[in-house]
């Protein structure tokens, strides 16, 4: 069976080993994008089964891109999660209003982040 | 890195003197633990230096040996001056860098003659704005970012006389008495934005205005906007219906809205929403 791919785009490029070292310990393939352009691109060529998204972004920001990516009709069904250090609820309202299918804190707590991922992605169809 | 408070081995170096690689990789790194970190790559912070008229010789760089430990920059227009992209490495706070930054911008704005400083600063970053008051600055109001995520139900555009403007017209428009806005939303700073266009229109009852804006690739931004005759929130409804209808795919973000402005209803009833707060300071030359 192929392997769950993850799209992290994340400028910090020790945030975005962080992700992905838990991710891979998981059992999921990593794929990362350091920012808005790239990792759009990324998205439509590699077409990530969920993609783990930064809020704060060094061309566009996070939710401009949640909105490019919610505009792609290949992913329209793609899990979008935003990942950000902004207040709980400031942070809910703004990546559900964009389109994101919701959010995680920064920093990411490694014991549960795999976990948080997970229950992001639906069963799959022999599960 | 072992700093004492007020360390006297810092010293501030002109900004002009590094490359924009190295500021751009200088402010990221000042920004990393912020909760809205607004990191820039070399092209946005090449654009930010041109948009808002940031002189990069009166802009300095803390350091210390050969590390550098913090930047702030100073905008530039007539006898105004403008703080901005201050910020110090999160692990060599603390110790007067950040001071020392801001007393010299005020020193190079005092000789360039600027009769006022502004700045603005993250509402709740309290270190930033207890330095801004010990050096003279005072609250001079509150200003919203706001952002309308794209495909916001569009509204259907209110039936007006409208007028779509092209760059020449809307920069007229805009006109030059825009000094006392927040510097990110004066003329200067929409003549030096690129895909600048507006819309003016005339509603049934007479009522009358006009809104100005930067069109970038997935963004609407940068927004000047007047009621010339009636009611302000019933004219900013109308320019929005019409803008956002005109552009239903693009995402909206809009900054320094001032927290009294007249036309801020219209915008909640499009569909904004407030993205966070600054306080907006100001240093007159007399108060120093």
């Amino acid at each position: 069976m192929a392997k769950v791919l993850v799209l992290v785009i994340e400028d910090m490029p020790d945030n975005a080993e962080l992700a992905r070292k838990v991710l891979t310990a998981r059992g999921y393939e990593v794929i990362l994008a350091y920012d808005a352009e790239s990792g759009l691109k990324t998205a439509i060529e590699q077409h990530p089964d969920i993609i783990l998204l930064d809020l704060g972004l060094p061309d566009y920001d996070g939710q401009t891109l949640a909105g490019w990516l919610r505009d792609e009709s290949s992913l329209t069904n793609v899990p979008i999660v935003a990942v950000t250090a902004w207040p709980p609820e400031t942070a809910r309202q703004m990546v559900e209003s964009y389109g994101c299918n919701g959010c995680i804190s920064k920093p990411i707590d490694v014991a549960i982040f795999a976990d948080q991922i997970a229950a992001f992605l639906k069963p799959s169809p022999a599960s | 890195m072992s700093l004492t408070p007020a360390d006297d081995s810092i010293r501030l170096v002109p900004a002009s003197q590094f490359t924009i690689e190295q500021l751009t990789a200088l402010y990221n790194k000042t920004r990393v633990d912020y909760m809205v970190p607004m990191p820039m790559n070399v092209a946005r912070l090449a654009d930010y230096i041109r948009l808002y008229d940031i002189d990069l010789d009166h802009s300095f760089v803390a350091m210390q040996g050969e590390e550098m430990l913090g930047v702030a920059m100073l905008g530039v227009r007539h006898q105004r001056a403008w703080i901005t992209r201050l910020g110090v490495v999160p692990t060599t706070r603390r110790h007067g860098a950040g001071k020392m930054l801001v007393k010299s911008l005020i020193d190079a704005a005092d000789s360039l003659s600027s009769h006022l400083i502004m700045l603005e600063v993250i509402k709740n970053n309290a270190p930033a704005h207890q330095l801004f008051l010990k050096l003279g600055f005072r609250e001079t109001g509150e200003l919203l970012v706001l952002r309308r995520p794209p495909r916001t139900s569009p509204p259907d555009p209110m039936v007006a006389d409208a007028q779509r403007l092209d760059r020449t017209d809307s920069l007229v428009l805009v006109g030059h008495d825009r000094g006392m806005q927040p510097w990110t939303n004066q003329s200067e700073s929409l003549t030096n934005a690129q895909e600048v266009s507006g819309i003016r229109l005339t509603l049934a009852d007479g009522s009358r205005g006009w809104l100005v804006y930067q069109r970038q690739k997935f963004l609407l931004t940068r927004f000047a906007f007047k009621t010339e005759r009636g009611d302000p929130v019933t004219v900013a409804r109308a320019l929005l219906s019409h803008l956002h209808s005109q552009y239903p795919r693009l995402d909206t973000q809009i900054e320094n809205i001032q927290m009294g402005d007249p036309h801020l209803p219209a915008f909640y009833d499009m569909g904004y929403m407030e993205s966070f707060r600054r306080v907006e300071m100001w240093r007159l030359a007399s108060d120093g």
